[in-house]
């Protein structure tokens, strides 16, 4: 069980989840926050405008007064001409925010023949002065402040200007048309004056402060910048040239509405600022604009801050979430990797591992009890495992034994007869299961005379070992000088018919060589018909006897028969092990190609021959299990004058 | 011509006191001036004052260029350029003594010249006329005819002979309103035309906010007016004095305005320089514009005239004009080609 993965699956899921939830949740408070921002930011924009407004006109309304009450009483004429002076000096002496004061005269006004007169008091640090202006240089008519007001026949703001003497305040003049009756007729009579210092007016536009970077300016009748952050720009740039400068058409028709006097929300992208929010509106009196910048970025500063604040939290909560669900989850599970521990111990074959605790009755609970259960069987299962095992055990080990015996019964000393130059002899049993029932044997039952058989058990295994055991014991107590091989074999017949209750037989070749005369008597009871091979060539199976197999009638009658063989014949005999060997298509080894292997080794010996076999049977099964015991056995007859010529001892 | 610049009696006041201060306390300023290494002043070569016929602005920037870029040093001239203010005519620095030479238009030089003046033109840089009037669309002016009866804002400085030919050629009665040198009163609708300067006032008034399509402009050049205007000025006397040293003051300055048009960036910078040294309210852009168009204004386009030449059939043009405007009350001396205009440009 890989617990990590399982944590981890768990707790990234409810992290998925809680993420996905938090994101939503916050987009959906940023987004009601941004907009919320905004429209407060607008708001209060207009607001701080109009605060603006009111602060200016709280001192310019009072102010324009001044002017236009004056101009009333020189209509009715309550200022005498030669105290007009002393009123002038009066009135900058009494109003602190007037700079100076003029009362400009048309010609023949202020007196017949007088062409032109304009007395004059301003502030000279803490004095008031009075000069005239006209003189032959200053043709006061032709100036703005005299001649706009005196053409539109209204009051008139100048555009602000810098006083030059002094201290080079920024001065702005208020204009009115008076009128004198002469000769009982309302006629122009001049201009009155005052000039305001600009100063309180800029600190006002300059207190306004708007996030980090906002700000407000002014704007004179005609787009010139009175106020700004930038002083290069007042008094320098109109709002017209800095379009024209930053190559910002929507700037020049920003300027153009102002100018007009328009009060409207806005937004252009400055080039230091970027997006920025613009509200502005007119000074009634002046008729200059006041605008509001506000950085659109600096709006959400706050918010921003506020973002991070939020997403900090959520995040140490998220990080609390992770701890408490991998300490819970962990604590549910921790029984699953004790758990695990136990399997492995009992794995290991310690079916009596110790199991967790579980006290709660839960899903852990049954896991415990299927563990408890499982336990049990499985050393039930071994218990019995155990007993089965060493029953087989010593089953295998008899049979080992019995194997032992049995290979031990039949001869295996080859060449068995070395001291016989006549004869060749050589032989092979190899069973198909531990004990099989194939048998073969061979001995001299005189000086001259080779005994030797072949035979076949009937069924496999332990008791078709034990029927050859008999079989063969039989025969070498039967098997004497005195009897031919039909008397061998019905004697052995008789033997094992007898009593012969569990119906088993075997198919028995016995065969008596005369080493000297090279004579072969046989008796075949129903086994495989041997081999002759004739000095090497010819190589013929021996003629079929009709015989059964021995053990199934106490009374058949067998017979002897007899065949000559030459110097350098060979016989080669087997059981059906060989012929009806299987490949894994249950394709049979065959008679035929019995021979034909048999033909390919002209003049083997018996040995080579058997191992030539042996390997062709080999190829043919490829590898399949053997399914049948195989016995071979093969003899040469070199004839009574062959000399120790066997290669296999030379001796 | 700064509608800002002068709006109350006190900035005149300032001047005439300068102008009333003893010679003493003026030496005394100037040699102020030469201490704090002011780029107008250069202490080597024969001194030459010069003296603009207006306020430092981009008009005169090939002059500061001249300077700024030592070509009058080059040509052995230490040349000290003097501004005045903008009420006060340069022919009286010239008659008084304190300018060798003077710029001035064409046609006021030629005025003075009629008028008793011993003043020779030596070089004339503008070849063509900037002046021209505009009119708010909505004043309904959009043909010369329609001029009839309105109201035309005119300087009260001069500048005034071409507009008095067109009418009289035209049979036009515009009333004519003398103004200071502000666009205010057009601006509020107190006149229905104001004259303009193509290089100046007119992209003053665009400065103002108003568009380009929302006015009708009038070139007089368009009208049989296309008089040349800046040209450089001096005594009969200084011209026969110093000759070589004129010569080589007309070619540094067209060096300084051949520099000038191509450090246009260098040249504004100057001239903002000068400006401020002034304390005249400026921007970039205007003197931007009005460089451009002083540049086009120098250019002879389809005139056969060398620069720095006068071109015969413009004196006559002009001459022409002057002997219509003077009254027969007002003395008057003829004026000559031949005395009047002795070039020295190369």
């Amino acid at each position: 069980m890989n617990r990590t993965s399982l944590s981890f699956k768990i707790i990234s899921r409810i992290l998925l989840f809680y993420l996905a939830l938090g994101i939503v949740v916050i987009s959906i408070y940023y987004y009601y926050s941004r907009t919320t921002i905004e429209e407060k930011t607008r708001e209060n924009a207009i607001f701080l405008a109009d605060n603006t407004i009111n602060s200016i006109e709280e001192v310019i309304k009072p102010s324009e007064m001044i002017p236009e009450n004056l101009s009333w009483m020189m209509e009715t004429g309550s200022i005498p001409e030669d105290s007009i002076l002393s009123f002038l000096i009066k009135l900058v002496k009494h109003n602190p925010t007037i700079h100076g004061t003029t009362m400009a005269f048309e010609p023949n006004v202020f007196k017949e023949g007088t062409p032109a007169y304009a007395p004059h008091a301003f502030r000279n640090g803490n004095t008031i002065e009075t000069t005239n202006l006209w003189s032959p240089n200053y043709n006061y008519f032709i100036a703005d402040w005299y001649q706009i007001p005196s053409i539109l026949q209204q009051p008139y703001w100048s555009e602000p200007y810098f006083e030059e003497s002094g201290e080079g305040t920024l001065l702005s003049t208020y204009s009115v048309p008076f009128y004198v009756y002469k000769s009982g007729n309302r006629v122009f009579g001049g201009i009155i004056t005052i000039d305001i210092s600009l100063e309180w007016l800029t600190d006002i536009v300059n207190s306004v402060k708007i996030f980090e970077t906002g700000y407000a300016f002014l704007l004179s009748r005609h787009g010139v910048y009175v106020t700004h952050p930038n002083r290069n720009h007042i008094m320098n740039e109109t709002i017209f040239t800095r379009a024209k400068e930053l190559e910002l058409p929507e700037m020049r028709i920003i300027g153009r509405s102002m100018i007009k006097g328009e009060s409207i929300l806005t937004s252009i992208t400055l080039p230091d600022k970027g997006f920025v929010w613009i509200y502005h509106t007119q000074l009634p009196s002046t008729k200059w604009s006041l605008g509001v910048v506000y950085p659109h970025r600096e709006m959400f500063t706050g918010l921003h801050r506020l973002n991070l604040i939020v997403l900090l939290v959520s995040l140490a909560g998220l990080a609390l979430l992770v701890f408490f669900t991998v300490r819970i989850i962990n604590r549910l599970i921790s029984p699953l990797t004790k758990f695990s521990k136990s399997a492995r111990i009992i794995a290991e074959g310690n079916f009596n591992a110790e199991l967790p605790q579980i006290t709660t009755s839960n899903e852990m609970k049954e896991l415990h009890d299927s563990f408890e259960f499982m336990q049990k069987e499985l050393d039930n299962y071994m218990v019995n495992l155990k007993e089965t095992t060493s029953a087989k055990e010593k089953i295998e080990s008899e049979l080992r034994i019995a194997r032992e015996i049995q290979m031990g019964m039949i001869p295996h000393i080859f060449p068995p007869f070395p001291d016989l130059p006549e004869i060749d002899l050589f032989a092979s049993l190899e069973s198909a299961k531990e004990v099989g029932g194939d048998l073969y044997d061979f001995f001299l039952v005189d000086e001259t005379r080779l005994c030797f058989a072949i035979g076949d058990v009937s069924g496999k295994g332990i008791p078709a070992s034990l029927f050859m055991a008999v079989t063969r014991t039989l025969l070498r107590s039967v098997a004497d000088k005195n009897k031919n091989t039909a008397e061998i074999v019905r004697s052995i017949n008789k033997t094992l018919a007898f009593n012969n209750e569990s119906n088993m037989f075997v198919t028995f070749f016995v065969g008596i060589l005369d080493i000297r005369k090279g004579e072969l008597k046989y008796c075949n009871a129903g086994h495989n018909p041997p081999i002759m091979i004739r000095n090497g060539k010819e190589v013929n199976y021996f003629n079929i006897t009709r015989a059964i197999p021995v053990g199934l009638f106490e009374t058949y009658d067998y017979e002897e028969e007899t065949i000559q063989m030459q110097p350098n014949d060979q016989i080669f005999l087997y059981t059906d092990g060989l012929t009806e060997a299987e490949d894994k298509d249950s394709k049979l080894f065959g008679d035929d190609q019995l021979l034909e292997t048999i033909r390919q080794y002209p003049g083997a010996s018996p040995e080579q021959m058997i191992r030539n076999t042996i390997q062709a049977v080999a190829r043919h099964v490829n590898g399949y299990a053997q399914s049948d015991d195989l016995t071979m056995m093969s003899i040469t007859y070199f004839g009574k004058d062959a000399k120790t010529q066997t290669t296999e001892n030379p001796e | 011509m700064n509608r800002l610049k002068r709006k109350q009696g006190k900035n005149n006041r300032q001047f005439l006191s300068m102008r009333n201060l003893p010679l003493t306390k003026i030496l005394f300023l100037a040699g102020l001036f030469l201490l704090q290494g002011s780029g107008l002043v250069h202490a080597q070569g024969n001194k030459l004052t010069f003296t603009p016929h207006w306020i430092p602005q981009a008009q005169f920037a090939g002059y500061y260029v001249a300077l700024d870029q030592g070509f009058y040093e080059e040509a052995g001239l230490d040349v000290y350029i003097h501004h005045i203010p903008a009420d006060i005519s340069s022919f009286d620095y010239l008659k008084n003594g304190r300018a060798d030479v003077v710029s001035s238009f064409l046609l006021d030089a030629i005025k003075q010249r009629a008028q008793g003046t011993p003043l020779v033109n030596f070089a004339q840089f503008s070849q063509h006329s900037a002046l021209m009037m505009v009119t708010k669309k909505e004043s309904e002016i959009h043909k010369i005819s329609d001029f009839h009866n309105k109201k035309l804002a005119i300087w009260s400085s001069g500048f005034d002979d071409i507009p008095v030919a067109f009418m009289r050629e035209n049979n036009y009665e515009i009333e004519l309103v003398r103004i200071l040198s502000t666009i205010n009163l057009f601006l509020v609708d107190g006149v229905d035309a104001l004259t303009v300067m193509y290089y100046n006032e007119y992209d003053q008034v665009i400065n103002s906010g108003i568009n380009e399509d929302e006015l009708n402009a009038f070139f007089f050049a368009e009208y049989g007016f296309d008089i040349p205007e800046d040209g450089l000025y001096c005594l009969e006397s200084t011209y026969t004095e110093r000759k070589e040293d004129l010569r080589k003051f007309v070619n540094a300055s067209l060096k300084g305005w051949e520099y000038a048009s191509q450090h246009k960036e260098y040249a504004i910078d100057l001239v903002v320089t000068e400006m401020n040294k002034a304390h005249l309210p400026n921007n970039k852009a205007h003197q931007r514009w009005m460089l451009d168009k002083i540049l086009e204004l120098m250019s002879p386009g389809d005139k056969n005239v060398k620069k720095g030449h006068l071109l015969e059939q413009d004196f006559y043009r002009a001459w022409s004009v002057i002997q219509a405007n003077l009254s027969s009350t007002q003395k008057k001396q003829d004026v000559k080609l031949k005395n009047f205009y002795k070039p020295l440009a190369d």
